[in-house]
């Protein structure tokens, strides 16, 4: 058995020990008992999504390292318990995968059937023997590198793979990039084993999503994380197909109403946008690809009236898209022609863009309301911090009489979209993702920690116009997932220093 | 501190400029096209505000132009509006290829005597000129239009550069004879600008704070 299969099974023994195992019902019944179960959960997803993140509610600060198997359970054991009941009822009925040989991973792949859950995760399993081959190739060539120069001992598996600086003397640039597949493939092989279930547990998953998700398994882990998809595997593909499901009737019923009078406003707002979203990548110029963005953007608009569409949730789409869009294709994203892809997969793509973004946008809500109440909070929060934490720079702005408002109100409408490249974006959201409020409130200190990294530069701007131009075009062009990284890891620290502790703001 | 100054020396001036109108008239792009003399298709619909400064030179005098470029998305007026503060110009878009941007001029001035910019001058352009296939404003309905609210009007195309610059120094010149007008009667001030948002350098502001009798 794979050191992925033990782990597993030890996630499993430890969780459900009591748990015995028995044949597999026919799949007719083990629906009829999700079925049941979900009836005490109106609106199932929304249900799982909720209390995961109850049940989850962490940062990566909270430990350094992956909590042991096991001991999310009992760190909760009064909300677990109806979890463990129906866990077990389900499992005694249920063939144990994980049990049998490696080759059975497979069929759980297969069972679950979904091109992007599949995918990632059966060709992590996989990859499993190739991958170890590879890998004791390169300790051996590393090795061999210990006789010439001395270097850092190699990373235990179970420890966070962040690429860390290197001590001198600075290994030679092929000696990195080894050291960065070698962590990259580590990685991959931690996520695989978690997202292959059969429970995906939200915490571990989190702080492995929290320093960046291999690009691999990144549409699946976002669903996960989104509370889109269930933590179950065996509940996946059953929630993606009546998901899937209900968004398509929902397109029937209410799309055609885009032209009622009541809705020909907010479908015209949208129909001038979409070909101004992202309008130099041209994955986003393909007429099918901007009428899934319409089509999703207008059936939330319509089912949100309190907010409805508001500029900058367009551009809140192209992430998901994008992610999901990978799932299909190891080409280039960013120029892929969609026309290469199967009507299905198209329709599999808007479908779960569509709810994730619903998710997205139930956590950021007073963002798009009238008066915008969450942005402005968020403003005069941001300048609360950057006073407290770069008092120079305040002053610096003010005494030019700069308000936060001229050049911040974008950084929080469109989540600092239009300041980063998009694959910025996607790896900040990694980090959105795993925080447990992070596109409402982890969000403003990124934001703090962005402004303040700046800081050198624009306190060299000696006039308000220089300032101001500045500030709407700080020079992002070439930023990378390391700029992210340290981006995150700054606002982490702020977030630790002030996030629990307001008063801390208000002291001066 | 006084209500009206400007930020003026030996003939040298700086004036806010504020563009706004419905989305999708070619707000941004007669800004870039006066700014820079560029006009491109693909860009992203504003949000907030968007800023670019103007230097040219009329009737021998230096004029620096803050032009402050809004969004026109409805649910941003609220936040927008803070914008308007301290505008001496105010530039007007509709596009002539979409009846319904004019009509809504009206509501844009409202808007504007909301927050008492009464006195601002006010400018308007009927944008898109160069797609006269698809007009769908007369020339004259909106003239007459213009003529009855005291505002000129001129017909531009953010796309060929057709009229833009002429409009502006228009305006450029309206604002000087405003701001002349303001200092000679030294009554009630037409020009409502707002030291701290068109004072530019520390330099200035010494000028505005000290000498500037406006």
């Amino acid at each position: 058995m794979s050191d992925a299969a033990k782990n597993r099974v030890l996630v499993l023994g430890a969780q459900f020990n009591r748990v015995e195992k028995s044949g597999t019902l026919p799949v007719q019944e083990k629906k009829s008992f999700w079925k049941r179960n979900t009836n005490k959960l109106p609106g199932s997803i929304k249900a799982v999504q909720s209390k995961g993140s109850q049940d989850h509610p962490t940062s990566p600060s909270s430990s350094g390292s992956p909590s042991p198997p096991g001991n999310t359970i009992s760190s909760n054991p009064e909300k677990m318990r109806g979890k463990i009941q129906s866990f077990e009822d389900y499992t005694s009925k249920t063939h144990d995968a994980w049990c049998e040989d490696d080759d059975d991973v497979e069929k759980v792949g297969e069972r679950v059937g979904s091109v992007i859950i599949q995918e990632p995760t059966v060709k992590v399993i996989r990859g499993g023997d190739i991958r170890t081959g590879i890998l004791s190739r390169m300790k051996k060539k590393h090795n061999h590198a210990n006789d010439v120069r001395p270097r850092q001992a190699p990373s235990s598996s179970n420890k966070e793979h962040t690429v860390q600086p290197k001590p001198l003397p600075l290994p030679p640039h092929a000696e990195i990039q080894l050291e960065l597949q070698e962590q990259e493939m580590l990685k991959l092989e931690r996520f695989g084993k978690i997202l292959a279930g059969p429970t995906t547990d939200l915490v571990i998953l989190r702080q492995y999503s929290w320093s960046g998700i291999p690009a691999q398994v990144r549409p699946t882990t976002w669903q996960l994380l989104s509370g889109y998809l269930p933590v179950n595997i065996d509940r996946r593909q059953s929630v993606l197909d009546r998901k899937r499901q209900e968004y398509y009737n929902l397109l029937k019923q209410y799309y055609d109403t885009r032209h009622e009078d009541i809705h020909q406003d907010t479908f015209r707002q949208i129909h001038i946008d979409i070909p101004r979203t992202n309008p130099l990548i041209p994955l986003f110029q393909q007429p099918a690809v901007q009428e899934t963005f319409e089509r999703i953007l207008y059936i939330w608009a319509i089912r949100h009236p309190a907010s409805g569409y508001v500029q900058g949730i367009n551009d809140l789409v192209t992430p998901f898209f994008v992610v999901f869009l990978s799932a299909f294709t190891d080409g280039e994203l960013e120029t892929y022609d969609v026309s290469k892809l199967s009507k299905d997969a198209l329709n599999t793509i808007e479908a779960d863009s569509f709810w994730c973004l619903g998710k997205l946008l139930d956590g950021i809500q007073d963002n798009y309301t009238f008066a915008q109440p969450g942005i402005q909070h968020k403003i005069h929060a941001l300048k609360d911090l950057i006073q407290r934490v770069d008092a120079p720079l305040h002053h610096h702005l003010i005494k030019h009489n700069v308000e936060y408002l001229q050049f911040s109100f974008r950084w929080m409408n469109n989540l600092l979209m239009r300041e980063l490249p998009l694959r910025c974006t996607i790896r900040l959201w990694d980090t959105y993702l795993s925080e447990a409020e992070g596109f409402s409130k982890f969000h403003l200190y990124v934001c703090a920690a962005f402004l303040m990294k700046y800081s050198e530069r624009i306190r060299e701007e000696s006039d308000f116009q220089s300032l101001l131009i500045l500030l709407q075009n700080l020079p992002t062009g070439n930023w990378g997932y390391k700029d992210v990284e340290l981006l995150v890891a700054e606002a982490f620290k702020l977030k630790s220093l002030f996030g629990e502790a307001p008063k801390h703001l208000q002291s001066r | 501190m006084d209500q009206n100054q400007n930020c003026h020396k030996n003939n040298e001036f700086l004036f806010k400029v504020l563009i706004i109108g419905d989305v999708a008239v070619g707000k941004s792009s007669i800004m870039k096209r006066f700014a820079e003399n560029v006009f491109d298709r693909k860009y992203g619909s504003t949000i907030g505000v968007d800023f670019k400064t103007k230097k040219l030179k009329l009737g021998g005098k230096a004029v620096k132009l803050q032009i402050w470029d809004t969004a026109g998305h409805e649910r941003f007026r609220s936040i927008t509006s803070a914008f308007y503060r301290g505008a001496h110009g105010i530039v007007l878009v509709y596009d002539v290829t979409r009846m319904e941007t004019f009509t809504n001029i009206p509501k844009w001035l409202q808007e504007l005597d909301l927050q008492d910019y009464n006195c601002t001058v006010k400018i308007l352009f009927g944008n898109k000129s160069d797609l006269s296939s698809e007009r769908d404003v007369p020339r004259e309905t909106a003239f007459k239009y213009a003529d009855s609210n005291n505002m000129f009007l001129f017909e531009t195309s953010a796309k060929t550069g057709n009229s833009v610059n002429e409009a502006f120094e228009h305006l450029v010149s309206r604002m000087l004879v405003a701001f002349h007008e303001a200092e000679s009667t030294a009554t009630k001030p037409i020009l409502s600008g707002d030291l701290s948002t068109c004072i530019l350098s520390e330099q200035e502001k010494i000028i505005a704070g000290s000498g500037c009798s406006c």
